[in-house]
C-alpha cells in the first residue's frame, strides 16, 4: 500500500512514505503487545491433568462415571475417557458422554458388566498437549447407589386413643425388584413441627411403614432413602409434611378435671387411712391371743402395786363381783375348777382354752395335737362355778387355788385360794396379798392334793414361771405326766405343751397347740 | 379318683400337643417330618449367601483399612475361580436357564471350601496382631456359612428335581475337574497380599452366589414381586 502511494501521488509522496513507516511500525508494536499478553496470562498451554472423581450405579444394570477437568490451557480442550476391562481385550471408549452431563461417561446395559474390574482413565487434549489421569479400578459392584424412594404418601388415621400416620412410597422407578435382581430396604424419618430431630426407622422390604407415636396438634416430616444390597444409602427423597388436627383439645379440661378429683379423693381416702390407723391395724391384723387366767388380769398383777392388787383380790363376803380387766376374747385362760358335775353339765359351753399347765413330761408333742388334747387334759369347757366343796376335778388341766373353805388355813406360802368362782372369768381368791406367784396345782384322777408345783413368776399374758423345787415331801408318782417336780427331778428334758426351759419357769404356748 | 383323671388327662394332651409341636423338619419328607416348602428353603439359603456376602465384604474392607490405607492399585489379580464362567450381567443370568444356573453355583460353593479353610488357619497362626484375631474369626464364620450354604443349595436341588422344577442332569460333578482350587495359592504361606486377594475374590463370588440364587428363587416360583 506504501508503494503504491509512492507511485501514484508525487507530490505526496514524503507524506505517504512517512505514513506507512508509522503503520509499519504500529503493527509490529501491536504484534509484540499481543505476544507479551498471551505469554503473561499463559493459557496456551497444555492441558491439566483431569481427576475421576466417582463412578455410580443406580440399578446395578447400568453405571456413571464423572471427572473433573483440570486447566483447560487456554485452549478448547477435549475429554476422553477410556477404559479396559478385566476378560475383555483391548482398550475402550465411552459409549456416551452425553446423557448424564458434562464431563461424565455414561455405560449402558450393553456396555455394563458386575464383577469384573474396570480401569478407567481419561484424557484431556487441546492444541498444545494432552494429559491423562490416574488410572481409576472400579467394580460395578462396588458402586451401587439407588435413587430415592419416590411418591411418597402419608395418611393420617384418626383414631380414638391416638392419631397414626401411614406412609407409603414407590421404589425407584429405575430397579428391577420382579426379577430379584435387586433387593432395597428402606429407612424413613420423621421429625415434628420444626425441630432438628429426627427419628428414624427402618422398614425392610416394606414399601409401607405406620407411625404410632404421633400426637395431634404437629407437623409431621416424614423422609425415606433406600438401600440396594450391599451398596450405598440414597439420598433422601423429598420431604413430605402432614399436619394432624388438634381435635381433642377440647376434652382435656374435662380429664383433667376428671383426674384432679380422683386425686383429691384418694389423698383423702389417704389421710383417712392414717388417721385411724390404729383401727385399721386392728381389724386387719387382730392380736393373737394370749393365754389368760381367766378373772386374773396378769398386767394388773404385774404392774399395778401389791395394794391394788390385794385390794382387787379382797374377796368380801357379799361377793360381789370382783372386775378385772379381762380380755374377754376367745383366748386362752386357765380354767379353774373342781367340781366334776359342773364338768358335764358345761360341756356344751366349748370355748377356747389354754391348757398352760399341761405338762407331758414322758411323752414329746410332735404334732399339733398335742396329748394334752387327747387325754386327760382335755378342756373344752368354761368353768362357770366352783363351789367350796371343791371336789377334785378331773380330766383338766387347771390352775387349783383351793381344794376346801375349810382346809383354808393360810398358809405363809405364795399362793391364794380361790375361794370361789362365780362366773366366765371371775375368780374370788382369798388372800390379801398375792405375790406374783402362785400355785399351779395339778388334779389327778384321784385329787391328791401334793402335786403341783409352785409358780414362781407370772410374767405376762401367757408366761408362768414355776421355780424349781426339791420338795422331798412330794411324791414322784409315776402316773402320767402330771407331775411337775418329778420332771425337775428327773434329768430329763420334758416336752410340754407349754415350754419348760431350763430356767425352770412355763412358757405357755396359746390355744392352738392344744385345741 | 378326680385328680388321677385329671393327671391322666393332662399328660395325654401334654403329649399329643408336643407331638405336633416338636416334628423335626427333614427335607426328603421321611415319615413324622414337618417338611419345609421350596419357598421356605429358598429364603432360607439366599438369607444365608446375603449374611456370607456381608461378614465377607466387611472384612475385607476393614482388611483393606488395616494393611493397605492408601488406596491405591494393587494391581491385576487372578481370582482362582476365575474359570468358572459366570453371567456377569441380568440379561445373560436370566438367559442362563435353571439348570445352568444351578450348576454354577454350585461349583462356585464348591471352588470356596477349601480356600477359606485355608484362610482361616493361615490366619489363625498368624499371632502377631490383634486384628487377626478379629479376621480369623470372622474367616470362621464364613467358612461354617458356606458349609451350611452347600448343603442347602444340595436340598433345593433335590427338592427341585423332585417337583420336577429341575431337570435331572444336574448333577454334582467331581470338584477336582472343575475347581483348580487352592494350587493357585502356595501351600500353606499365605501372607497378608494373598489374604487380601483371597478375601477381595470371595467378596465377589459371594454376591455372585447371592444374586444368582436370588434370580434361581424368582424364576422357580412365581410371585408378583419377587
Amino acid at each position: 500500500m506504501c508503494q503504491h502511494q509512492f507511485y501514484v501521488a508525487k507530490p505526496a509522496l514524503k507524506s505517504s512514505v512517512t505514513v506507512c513507516a508509522r503503520m509499519r511500525r504500529d503493527l509490529r508494536g501491536a504484534l509484540l503487545l499481543l505476544l507479551t499478553a498471551a505469554v503473561q496470562s499463559s493459557s496456551m498451554s497444555a492441558p491439566g491433568k483431569p481427576v475421576l472423581l466417582s463412578c455410580r450405579s443406580p440399578e446395578k444394570e447400568t453405571f456413571t462415571c464423572w471427572w473433573e477437568p483440570g486447566s483447560d490451557g487456554g485452549l478448547p480442550t477435549t475429554h476422553h475417557l477410556y477404559y479396559e476391562r478385566e476378560r475383555l481385550e483391548g482398550t475402550y471408549e465411552c459409549p456416551d458422554y452425553l446423557s448424564a452431563g458434562r464431563n461424565s461417561c455414561f455405560f449402558d446395559k450393553n456396555h455394563t458388566s458386575i464383577w469384573v474390574d474396570y480401569y478407567l482413565t481419561v484424557m484431556a487434549s487441546n492444541a498444545l498437549g494432552n494429559a491423562t489421569s490416574d488410572p481409576f479400578k472400579m467394580d460395578v459392584m462396588e458402586i451401587v447407589k439407588p435413587d430415592a424412594p419416590g411418591n411418597v404418601t402419608l395418611r393420617v388415621e384418626e383414631r380414638e386413643a391416638s392419631p397414626c400416620l401411614h406412609v407409603r412410597w414407590m421404589p425407584p422407578s429405575n430397579t428391577d425388584t420382579k426379577s430379584g435382581w435387586v433387593t432395597i430396604k428402606y429407612e424413613l424419618r420423621v421429625k415434628k413441627d420444626n425441630s432438628n430431630n429426627w427419628k428414624e426407622y427402618t422398614s425392610g422390604t416394606q414399601t409401607h411403614f405406620s407411625l404410632y407415636s404421633v400426637s395431634p396438634g404437629g407437623v409431621y416430616t416424614v423422609q425415606v432413602r433406600c438401600l440396594l444390597d450391599h451398596g450405598s444409602w440414597s439420598e433422601w427423597s423429598n420431604t413430605t409434611f402432614v399436619k394432624i388436627s388438634n381435635y381433642l383439645q377440647n376434652e382435656r379440661p374435662l380429664s383433667m378435671l376428671i383426674s384432679i378429683l380422683s386425686a383429691i379423693l384418694f389423698i383423702m381416702a389417704g389421710l383417712i387411712l392414717i388417721a385411724k390407723r390404729k383401727s385399721v391395724k386392728q381389724w386387719v391384723l387382730p392380736p393373737v391371743p394370749g393365754p389368760k387366767i381367766r378373772g386374773i388380769n396378769s398386767q394388773l398383777l404385774q404392774s399395778g402395786g401389791s395394794d391394788d392388787v390385794g385390794n382387787v383380790l379382797i374377796i368380801k363376803q357379799s361377793f360381789p363381783p370382783i372386775y378385772f380387766v379381762w380380755e374377754d376374747q376367745m383366748e386362752d385362760y386357765l380354767i379353774v375348777t373342781e367340781n366334776e358335775d359342773w364338768l358335764s353339765s358345761n360341756s356344751q359351753k366349748r370355748k377356747k382354752s389354754l391348757i398352760p399347765a399341761c405338762f407331758h413330761f414322758d411323752s414329746e408333742i410332735h404334732s399339733k395335737e398335742s396329748p394334752c388334747h387327747q387325754n386327760d387334759w382335755e378342756k373344752d369347757e368354761e368353768i362357770s362355778q366352783v363351789d367350796n366343796n371343791n371336789k377334785p376335778f378331773t380330766n383338766t388341766g387347771y390352775v387349783d387355788f383351793q381344794r376346801n373353805v375349810e382346809n383354808v388355813d393360810v398358809k405363809h406360802v405364795d399362793y391364794s385360794r380361790v375361794k370361789e368362782v362365780k362366773s366366765d372369768n371371775i375368780i374370788f381368791l382369798e388372800k390379801e396379798k398375792v405375790q406374783s406367784s402362785g400355785y399351779i396345782h395339778f388334779q389327778r384322777q384321784e385329787g391328791i392334793p401334793e402335786d403341783y408345783s409352785r409358780v414362781k413368776e407370772v410374767e405376762s399374758d401367757h408366761l408362768v414361771v414355776l421355780q424349781k423345787q426339791n420338795a422331798a415331801d412330794l411324791s414322784c408318782k409315776d402316773e402320767g405326766n402330771h407331775y411337775t417336780d418329778c420332771a425337775l427331778h428327773k434329768p430329763r428334758k420334758p416336752h410340754v405343751c407349754t415350754e419348760l426351759s431350763d430356767s425352770g419357769y412355763v412358757d405357755t404356748i396359746p390355744a392352738p397347740p392344744l385345741m | 379318683m378326680e385328680k388321677v383323671l385329671f393327671a391322666v388327662l393332662t399328660l395325654v394332651y401334654l403329649e399329643l400337643s408336643m407331638r405336633v409341636v416338636s416334628a423335626p423338619i427333614c427335607s426328603y419328607g421321611q415319615a413324622g417330618c414337618h417338611v419345609p416348602s421350596l419357598a421356605d428353603l429358598f429364603e432360607r439359603v439366599i438369607q444365608q449367601s446375603s449374611r456370607m456376602h456381608s461378614v465377607s465384604s466387611d472384612l475385607h474392607s476393614d482388611f483393606e483399612q488395616y494393611f493397605f490405607p492408601r488406596k491405591n492399585l494393587i494391581g491385576k489379580r487372578k481370582c482362582h475361580t476365575y474359570d468358572i464362567l459366570t453371567p456377569e450381567d441380568k440379561e445373560n443370568a436370566q438367559r442362563l436357564g435353571r439348570e445352568q444356573l444351578t450348576e454354577v453355583i454350585v461349583r462356585l460353593l464348591q471352588a470356596w471350601g477349601e480356600p477359606l479353610s485355608e484362610l482361616y488357619q493361615s490366619m489363625s497362626q498368624d499371632q502377631n496382631q490383634d486384628f487377626n484375631l478379629y479376621s480369623s474369626n470372622k474367616a470362621l464364620e464364613i467358612s461354617d456359612i458356606l458349609h451350611e450354604l452347600k448343603d442347602g443349595v444340595t436340598i433345593i436341588t433335590e427338592k427341585m428335581k423332585l417337583l420336577g422344577v429341575l431337570s435331572n442332569t444336574v448333577g454334582y460333578n467331581s470338584p477336582e475337574s472343575l475347581v483348580p482350587s487352592s494350587a493357585f495359592y502356595t501351600q500353606g504361606d499365605l501372607d497378608s497380599m494373598d489374604h487380601h486377594d483371597l478375601l477381595y475374590c470371595f467378596r465377589r463370588d459371594s454376591n455372585k452366589a447371592k444374586n444368582y440364587l436370588r434370580i434361581l428363587k424368582c424364576t422357580t416360583l412365581p410371585e408378583p414381586d419377587c
